[in-house]
């Protein structure tokens, strides 16, 4: 399955919050969908679950219109909510009830999830019981216990201590390899890196960058270096840099062990390497510099941080 | 349609998992059953009502009353009286021995107000010529009939003094309060005074369905709005069946456990109705075609009422914020409620209740009342109930597009005119 969001617009009254966003995901493969608050990351999410109308734009599965109610779609709202008051396994029953499954597969596929996510013990507590982290538990088994062809996950990781964020990573995991359409929403940029082959930033309703994550990368770091010196410090290494080597490279930031650069012409590595050995320069790394998915979102969502 | 089957098991299991539901539905039919049971198997309890509740004649029963309070008091009662002018017309003696009693007279006024205040006498007659009189009581209740009690009774003893000094005899006196006209009321139409208090308790029965479960209703629409469980219901289910589920749970829910409380007065009155000699029958003893007229529009503008509120509970999302959104649709069943009350107590086919009778909002009580109480024609029983059919579906389909256009909508309630404006946008 291949689903295709393309140019989609919305506006709420007078104000347009998607600029014509576009994107598109495979079975068995995650998309990252990453913003800053407030970037139409869930107004998206809601258009796709057609919860809200698109004012234009068009979503398909496979060249077809995609109607979200011919599929079993896992969704994890980032704004929490079960019935507090309610037993965890009874409602789980209902909401698997509601998404189409008989009562008897319902108990099944809730006692498998309650198991899988470690929180079998409270099948029959009050939600409101439950620590914050088993609550969020219960909500991935909710997502996940209709056995979506589409998961949905928004935000999923907030909230979990480190233990439970690998049970979820395996989770997640698993779906990916079970060749399940995933689109995954989140602020920790380490997690999309892990599990998502593409990315979309979306930055005041427009996708600011999109596509596969290692060409992105890539691209991103094509003409920077990154250098460090067992003799000096960064920053004496950037003073120099700075100072003798002008024509060939700007220094671009100075971190707490190395020095990036930005070179000014694509064939200048090796002359950049030749120089630095010529000023004995006693050279700890040299190397390509591979960007974190956290450095190219700051510098792309980042600009009126 | 699988799916509004799941929504209303699931919110109908939600009330009758309530403890305090099930509690009180059954405490309240087992405390009528008994009210009505109990008195039956208390031996001589029924006999003496019955015989009291037989006409006496009036001056009888002034002083039966009297001696009645007075023994069950098991002391007499303490009386002051004194004459303040020195008209000597008043007769003490004939007024102490018409109005039996432990009478203390006093010199003054101010004695007598302080012998009350003391509570040496429970009230003061101030007699200041033999037609003015000044009662003395330290606080007046509600009920203190003694006043009037001791007017009426000195004006009889004054009419026969009076007859006396015309030269009547005390027979003849006797004799001329004999006469008695005995009216035979044959009623064609409804006698209210057979069905009124029936009425009076059913109609009751729905104004507290409608007060108790609209809240409720409202609620459990909002339930989900308030706990964010909405982001995924809106999903997964469709918002008419997750509305009209909800709504129709509530009405259920209400409509049972009425039925089963007003069914638990009419079984145990059906087993206990020989020993009480037919005497609750203004309570119990509803003709046929009344019960069903009163079923239909009980629970049809019980069920308008119902879907109004889910309406409201679409319109915000905090269940603090219900309250406030409902009271305007409360003020407009209380004064529908009024409007039936009226009805009642005056003129049931009065032009007011008729036109009432096909509002939707007040059609519910004021034809039940109409049929109940007043002469009514089958086509206008039909026609009123047309008419609440239609009000109710058109009531659950803007519910339904209220709630779809305001599920995801948090934050101030929205208003119901923009709300409407909105959903019949989209």
């Amino acid at each position: 399955m291949k689903l295709e969001v393309n140019e989609l617009k919305k506006s709420f009254g007078e104000v347009e919050v998607l600029h014509g966003v576009s994107f598109s995901v495979e079975s068995g493969s995650a998309l990252g969908l990453l913003g800053r608050n407030g970037a139409g990351k869930t107004t998206t999410i809601r258009i796709l679950m057609d919860v809200f109308k698109a004012n234009s734009g068009t979503i398909s599965m496979d060249g077809k219109p995609f109607i979200p109610k011919e599929y079993q779609i896992g969704y994890l709202p980032e704004e929490r909510g079960l019935y507090p008051k309610k037993t965890v396994g009874e409602q789980l029953i209902y909401l698997a009830m509601l998404r189409g499954l008989s009562a008897k597969k319902a108990k099944e596929q809730t006692k498998k999830w309650l198991e899988r996510m470690g929180v079998s013990e409270y099948e029959n507590r009050k939600l409101e019981t439950l620590s914050k982290g088993n609550q969020q538990k219960v909500q991935l088994a909710q997502t996940l216990l209709c056995d979506p062809d589409i998961v949905i996950l928004d935000e999923p990781f907030s909230g979990l201590d480190p233990v439970n964020a690998q049970i979820l990573k395996d989770v997640i995991k698993e779906q990916i390899q079970a060749g399940k359409l995933v689109i995954f929403s989140s602020h920790q940029m380490s997690y999309v890196e892990e599990f998502c082959e593409k990315i979309a930033i979306l930055n005041h309703g427009d996708v600011v960058l999109g596509g596969n994550l290692r060409d992105i990368k890539r691209d991103f770091g094509r003409d920077r270096l990154v250098l460090s010196s067992l003799g000096e410090t960064p920053e004496e290494l950037a003073e120099m840099l700075k100072n003798e080597f002008s024509d060939l490279l700007d220094v671009e930031k100075v971190q707490k062990d190395r020095v990036i650069i930005r070179k000014k012409a694509e064939e200048n590595k090796p002359l950049i390497m030749q120089r630095l050995l010529e000023q004995g320069v006693d050279l700890e790394f040299f190397g390509l510099y591979e960007p974190s998915l956290n450095d190219i979102f700051v510098e792309r969502a980042g600009d009126e941080a | 349609m699988k799916q509004f089957l799941t929504v209303l098991k699931f919110e109908l299991n939600n009330y009758f998992k309530n403890k305090s539901f099930v509690i009180t539905t059954f405490l309240l039919a087992l405390v009528i059953a008994a009210v009505v049971i109990v008195p039956t198997l208390i031996p001589g309890l029924l006999d003496d009502e019955s015989e009291t509740a037989e006409p006496d004649t009036s001056e009888e029963l002034v002083i039966d009353e009297e001696t009645d309070a007075e023994a069950s008091d098991e002391e007499e009662s303490s009386y002051g009286i004194c004459v303040v002018t020195d008209a000597e017309d008043v007769n003490l003696d004939m007024i102490c021995a018409a109005f039996p009693a432990e009478w203390k007279t006093y010199e003054s006024e101010k004695e007598i107000k302080e012998a009350v205040e003391t509570g040496d006498i429970e009230a003061g007659f101030v007699m200041e010529s033999p037609t003015d009189v000044t009662y003395v009581v330290n606080d007046l209740s509600m009920y203190d009939y003694l006043g009037e009690m001791f007017s009426e009774t000195l004006a009889e003893c004054y009419k026969q003094q009076y007859l006396l000094e015309k030269g009547l005899t005390a027979e003849e006196i006797l004799e001329s309060e004999s006469f008695y006209v005995n009216v035979t009321e044959e009623v064609l139409g409804k006698d209210s005074g057979q069905n009124y208090w029936y009425t009076y308790v059913l109609v009751f029965v729905v104004y507290f369905l409608i007060i108790f479960y609209g809240q409720m209703i409202a609620t459990s629409v909002t339930t989900e709005k308030s706990n964010r469980a909405i982001e995924i219901l809106v999903t997964s289910v469709n918002s008419n069946s997750l509305i009209c589920g909800k709504v129709l749970a509530g009405a259920i829910a209400g409509v049972l456990q009425a039925g089963i409380i007003l069914g638990s007065g009419f079984a145990s009155y059906g087993l206990v109705k020989e020993a009480w000699g037919g005497l609750l029958d203004f309570l119990f003893d509803i003709p046929a075609n009344v019960l069903i007229v009163y079923a239909v529009f009980a629970v049809l503008s019980y069920l308008l009422y119902a879907f109004i509120f889910g309406m409201l509970g679409a319109l915000v999302s905090k269940t603090e914020d219900i309250s406030k959104s409902s009271s305007p649709v409360l003020m407009i069943y209380i004064a529908s409620f009024m409007i039936a009350i009226f009805g009642m107590t005056s003129d049931s086919n009065s032009m007011l209740m008729k036109v009432a009778s096909y509002i939707p909002f007040t059609s519910g009580n004021a034809m039940f009342i109409r049929v109940s109480m007043g002469s009514v024609e089958i086509w206008e029983v039909l026609l009123s109930a047309v008419i609440l059919v239609a009000s109710c579906v058109l009531a659950g389909v803007l519910a339904a597009k209220i709630f779809r256009f305001g599920t995801l909508h948090y934050g101030n309630p929205i208003k119901l005119r923009t709300a409407l404006k909105k959903a019949n946008r989209e």
